[in-house]
C-alpha cells in the first residue's frame, strides 16, 4: 500500500511541468547565470602586480635601503627604473600607475587616485615611518646600532597563527552557490505543499476521496512526503552535479557531507511546505504566495541577494541565524568549505533535523483529523 | 438497514444546514435524495461519510457507528462526488488504479477490477488519456469509475450528472441501474427530479436541511391534492370558456398559453373526461390533448410553496 501511494504520488510530481521547471530547471538556469556573472567578479578580485616607475638618479643611489625595500616586495610591484622624462611619459600613456622620484626627499607622482595608487603611497609611508624611527633611535641611542636594533625595526611579527582551513582556497563567490543550493532544497516545500493539498478532504476533491479510503492517515502522509523528498533529492542532485561537473564550482572535497547536507536540507524543505500547507486554510494560491515569500526572505537573510547580509544577521541578530533554515543550510556548506573541524557543520545539521521533526510533527497534528468543519 | 441517520444537526455558524435530519436506507434499493441546491443533500452525504463534523445526532452504517477510522465500513463504500475528484497528472487507467489500490492490495485482482471499471464506463479507448483531454461527460464517467472500481456494496453518488450531455447522462443512469442489479445499494442525490423519478425506488425530498417527504414516487404523488395537468389545443380561441372550465368540479386553475388551454386538477377520477365533455357541450373544437400526472415538482411545490429550481 505504501509503495502504491508512493509511486503514484511520485508520478504526479514528476508530471507536474510547472513544479519540475521551478524545482529542477530554475535552479540550474540560475546557477548558470550566477556563474556567468560571478566568473568575471572572481577575475576582478585576483591581484596583479602594480606597474611602478622609479627615477634612477644620484639621490636614489644614495639610499640603497629604499631599493632594498622595493626588492623585498617582489609580488607587489613591477618596477621600471628610468629617467624622469620617460617616467612622465609612461605615466601619461598609462603604462605605469605612478612613479617615485628622490628629489630632495621621497616624492610620488600619480595621474589619478585609486586602489593601486593608494598601495604605492602606503608603501612609501611605511618606508618613511620606518626610516624616521631608525633615525630617531640612532640620534638618541647610537649604541643601539651595535645591538642590531635598526634591523629588528624592519622585522614584522604575525600575531595570528595560521591554521589549516579546509581544502579549498577562500572564495566569496561560492557563498552565492551555497545559497542557491539552499534555495533548491527549500523549493521542496512546493512539492510538500501539493502533497498536503492532495490528501486533505477540506482542501481538494481528490483529498476528500482519499479520506474515504480505508487507510490510516499517517501512512498516506509518510508515502506522500517520501515521494516529495525523492523528487526534490533528484532535483538537488542534478543541481550539485551541474555545479561540480559542468560549472566546476569547488565545494572542497567532502562529497559525503555535501550529500548529507542536501538530504537533510531537502527533508527540511519538504516538511516546511507540508507545515505551511496544513496549518492554514487559505487557497492554494495564498499558500504558494506564503511559501515564495518566506523562502525569499530566508534566502535573502542567508546572503543570496547581498553577500554581507549573512554577516549582518550574525552580528546584529545572531538568534535569527539559527531560526532560519536557509541560513543553516548555507552555513553547513560554508562550514564544510572553510573548516577542517565539523563541530559547526554538525550543529547546523542537528538544527535542520530538529526543524524537520518539528515541521513534520506539526503537519501530522494538523492533518491527522479526518472530519472537517466544512468542505 | 444499510444507513440509519437519527436527528442529525449540522450548523455553519448561524446557518442550520441539517435540521434534525433523519434517514434510513435499506439494502438493495436505489434511494434518492431530491432537493434544490442548498437544501443540505451534500452536507448530509458528507456527514454520513464522516468527512464533516456535525453538532448532534447519530449515524450508523451497516449497523455500526460511522467514524473516520471505521475502515471496515469504508472498505464497502464507494463515493462519487459532485465535483470530479481525479488527478490531472494521471491517465484514465492510472487514476482508477490509484484509487482502487487504496482498497485492493492484490495486484492481479486490482488489474481485473480496473479493467472491469473501464469497460463499465466505456472508457476503453481513452485509457491512456489525461483527464484534461476528456470531455465533461467522459470526465464524469472517469469520476464514477474511480468510485466503483473496488466493487463496493454501498455506492453514494452526489449529483453525478451535473453539467453532463444527454448521451453521457443516459449512460450514467443506465450504469447506476446495472450496479444496483449487480447487488449494490445506491444512494443518489440530485436536484433533477426526472432522474430521481426514473431510477430511484424510494425518494426523500429535502428542503432547508430537513426531509419533508419520503416514499416511493407514487406514494409521494399520493400525498398531495394536485391531480393531472390537462392541456388542450383550442382551435377557435375563445377566452370566455375559461370561466366555464374553472367552474368544473376538481379543476383548480385554468389559463391560456397561446391557443393551448392548460387546466390543473385536484386529485380525483374522470377529470379529463369531464373537461372534454364540457368543451364538446360548449361546441368548442379541440385539437391535440395531453394529460400529465403530477410530478415530484408538484409534490415539492405543494409542500413548500416553491418550485425545484433546476430541471434536467
Amino acid at each position: 500500500m505504501f509503495l502504491h501511494i508512493y509511486m503514484y504520488r511520485l508520478k504526479c510530481i514528476l508530471r507536474d511541468k510547472q513544479n519540475v521547471f521551478w524545482t529542477l530547471m530554475f535552479p540550474i538556469i540560475l546557477a548558470t547565470l550566477f556563474y556567468l556573472a560571478f566568473s568575471n567578479l572572481s577575475n576582478a578580485e585576483s591581484f596583479t602586480e602594480i606597474e611602478v616607475g622609479i627615477v634612477d638618479n644620484e639621490e636614489l643611489r644614495e639610499h640603497p635601503e629604499f631599493t632594498e625595500a622595493v626588492k623585498s616586495v617582489p609580488d607587489l610591484f613591477n618596477v621600471t627604473y628610468t629617467t624622469k622624462e620617460n617616467a612622465e611619459k609612461l605615466l601619461e600613456d598609462g603604462e605605469i600607475e605612478g612613479y617615485i622620484h628622490f628629489d630632495d626627499g621621497l616624492k610620488l607622482f600619480v595621474k589619478e587616485s585609486g586602489i593601486n595608487e593608494t598601495i604605492i603611497k602606503s608603501f612609501l609611508d611605511d618606508f618613511l615611518q620606518t626610516s624616521s624611527t631608525i633615525s630617531t633611535i640612532i640620534s638618541q641611542n647610537p649604541a643601539a646600532v651595535q645591538n642590531g636594533l635598526p634591523d629588528s625595526v624592519f622585522d614584522r611579527t604575525d600575531y595570528l597563527k595560521a591554521v589549516p582551513s579546509g581544502k579549498a582556497e577562500p572564495n566569496t563567490v561560492v557563498n552565492y552557490f551555497y545559497s542557491l543550493i539552499a534555495m533548491a532544497c527549500l523549493y521542496g516545500s512546493f512539492s510538500g505543499l501539493k502533497e498536503v493539498l492532495a490528501m486533505q478532504g477540506n482542501l481538494s476533491y481528490q483529498g476528500a476521496r482519499v479520506n474515504m479510503a480505508p487507510i490510516h492517515k499517517a501512512k498516506i502522509i509518510i508515502a506522500s512526503m517520501s515521494a516529495a523528498v525523492s523528487f526534490q533529492l533528484i532535483a538537488v542532485t542534478a543541481l550539485l552535479v551541474y555545479l561540480i561537473a559542468v560549472l566546476r564550482v569547488d565545494f572542497g572535497n567532502q562529497v559525503g557531507y555535501i550529500a548529507l547536507t542536501s538530504i537533510v536540507s531537502t527533508i527540511t524543505g519538504v516538511t516546511f511546505g507540508t507545515f505551511i500547507s496544513s496549518v492554514n486554510r487559505q487557497s492554494e494560491g495564498v499558500k504558494i504566495g506564503i511559501l515564495i515569500g518566506s523562502s525569499m526572505i530566508m534566502t535573502f537573510l542567508s546572503g543570496m541577494m547581498y553577500d554581507k547580509m549573512k554577516y549582518i544577521v550574525h552580528t546584529k541578530v545572531p538568534v535569527l541565524s539559527y531560526l532560519n533554515p536557509a541560513n543553516l543550510i548555507t552555513d553547513s556548506f560554508y562550514a564544510l568549505y572553510y573548516f577542517d573541524t565539523h563541530a559547526r557543520f554538525f550543529t547546523n545539521i542537528a538544527l535542520l533535523c530538529g526543524y524537520s521533526v518539528l515541521f513534520g510533527t506539526l503537519t501530522y497534528l494538523a492533518v491527522r483529523r479526518q472530519r472537517y468543519a466544512s468542505i | 438497514m444499510i444507513i440509519k441517520v437519527n436527528n442529525l444537526v449540522k450548523r455553519y455558524d448561524d446557518l442550520i444546514a441539517l435540521d434534525h435530519f433523519n434517514l434510513e436506507v435499506k439494502e438493495g434499493e436505489i434511494f434518492g435524495l431530491l432537493g434544490p441546491n442548498g437544501s443540505g443533500k451534500t452536507t448530509a452525504i458528507n456527514c454520513i461519510l464522516s468527512l464533516l463534523k456535525y453538532d448532534k445526532g447519530t449515524i450508523e452504517v451497516y449497523g455500526r457507528p460511522m467514524a473516520p477510522d471505521a475502515y471496515d465500513i469504508k472498505r464497502n463504500i464507494g463515493i462519487i462526488m459532485q465535483n470530479v475528484a481525479v488527478f490531472d497528472e494521471l491517465t484514465v487507467y492510472e487514476n482508477i488504479d490509484y484509487f482502487c489500490g487504496m482498497y485492493i492490495k492484490d495486484k492481479k485482482k486490482r488489474r481485473e477490477l480496473v479493467e472491469e471499471a473501464i469497460e463499465f464506463v466505456e472508457l476503453d479507448s481513452f485509457r491512456k488519456f489525461l483527464p484534461k483531454k476528456l470531455s465533461g461527460g467522459l470526465l464524469r464517467r472517469l469520476n464514477i469509475a474511480c468510485g466503483i472500481a473496488h466493487k463496493p456494496k454501498l455506492i453514494i453518488l452526489d449529483e453525478p450528472t451535473v453539467a453532463v450531455d444527454p448521451q453521457s447522462r443516459r449512460k450514467i443512469l443506465e450504469g447506476i441501474r446495472k450496479l444496483n442489479d449487480d447487488g449494490a445499494t445506491i444512494v443518489y442525490t440530485s436536484h433533477y427530479m426526472e432522474e430521481v423519478e426514473e431510477i430511484c425506488t424510494r425518494i426523500a425530498i429535502m428542503d432547508k436541511g430537513k426531509v419533508i417527504a419520503l416514499g416511493t414516487k407514487d406514494e409521494l404523488k399520493g400525498m398531495i391534492n394536485s391531480g393531472e395537468k390537462i392541456t388542450v389545443e383550442i382551435l377557435e380561441h375563445n377566452p370566455d370558456i375559461l370561466e366555464g372550465v374553472r367552474s368544473l368540479p376538481n379543476i383548480v386553475s385554468a389559463e391560456f398559453n397561446d391557443n393551448m388551454l392548460v387546466a390543473k386538477s385536484r386529485r380525483g377520477k374522470n377529470n379529463l373526461s369531464a373537461l372534454l365533455e364540457y368543451l364538446r357541450s360548449s361546441q368548442i373544437n379541440v385539437g391535440r390533448i395531453y394529460s400529465e400526472p403530477p410530478t415530484l415538482n408538484d409534490v415539492f411545490l405543494e409542500i413548500t410553496g416553491k418550485e425545484l429550481r433546476d430541471h434536467a
